[in-house]
């Protein structure tokens, strides 16, 4: 079985109380491999996920998931439009 | 971490929000069931914690943000073995490691619970941050 992280989903029953992804624009930062970036985009408009781990990064982006843009990039460096998000959620990254 | 926290605002929709994940500055444990077995020694984790905190401060002060809402939960991180448990804690988190000890104990709790998997527990906090209306 290996390595299990959160098995019990407290992190995604933590965030549904106090946000909401349905439709809505999100720029993930500290995606890491995609670990909670897979519990969530689902529900999201599009997801830009960030992280300047490369191959963690690639290990999101075979996931192939048709809403959600990798990126191997810092917080300090990604460029998004202005007033062109809804959700800017920071993974244990701040 | 505040120009991160700034740059996120110049992205934001009016109606935007930050939601930000981290831990608190408390001791990450290492249990066997319902028996703690020592901490994660964590480096400048404490250290690290503090300046979130204080970014978020920092920006609430400014007239950025405001907070929306707060809330707390229990991580759990879950290994077949102690040994597994250590190897992924201290290849996975800056600076970490655990003593040995707190893995002879959870060795001798295994052994008490053969059906019980050594898992990591760390508090982490939630929190919302509304974009403040700019005159």
């Amino acid at each position: 079985m290996a390595i299990e992280e959160d098995p019990e989903a407290h992190e995604l029953e933590a965030l549904r109380t106090v946000v909401s992804f349905e439709g809505r624009r999100v720029l993930e930062i500290g995606c890491g491999d995609g670990r909670l970036t897979l519990r969530y985009s689902h529900a999201a408009a599009s997801v830009v996920a960030i992280d300047p781990d490369a191959e963690s990064v690639a290990a999101l982006a075979a996931e192939r998931l048709p809403n959600v843009e990798t990126r191997a990039v810092g917080a300090d460096r990604v460029e998004i439009a202005p007033q062109s998000l809804d959700v800017v959620l920071f993974a244990w990254s701040l | 971490m505040v120009h991160a926290l700034r740059r996120a605002h110049r992205m934001l929709a009016a109606d935007g929000l930050v939601v930000d994940l981290h831990p608190t500055a408390a001791e990450s444990a290492i249990e066997v069931g319902a028996e703690v077995t020592g901490f994660v020694a964590a480096g400048d984790a404490i250290e690290r914690h503090a300046a979130a905190d204080s970014a978020l401060a920092a920006v609430l002060e400014s007239g950025l943000f405001l907070v929306d809402q707060v809330a707390a939960f229990t991580f759990y991180t879950y290994a077949d073995t102690i040994e597994e448990l250590r190897e992924y804690i201290e290849e996975n988190w800056r600076d970490a490691r655990l003593d040995d000890p707190t893995v002879a104990r959870a060795r001798k709790a295994l052994q008490r619970s053969p059906g019980a998997r050594p898992r990591s527990r760390e508090r982490v906090v939630v929190t919302t941050l509304r974009r403040a209306q700019m005159r």
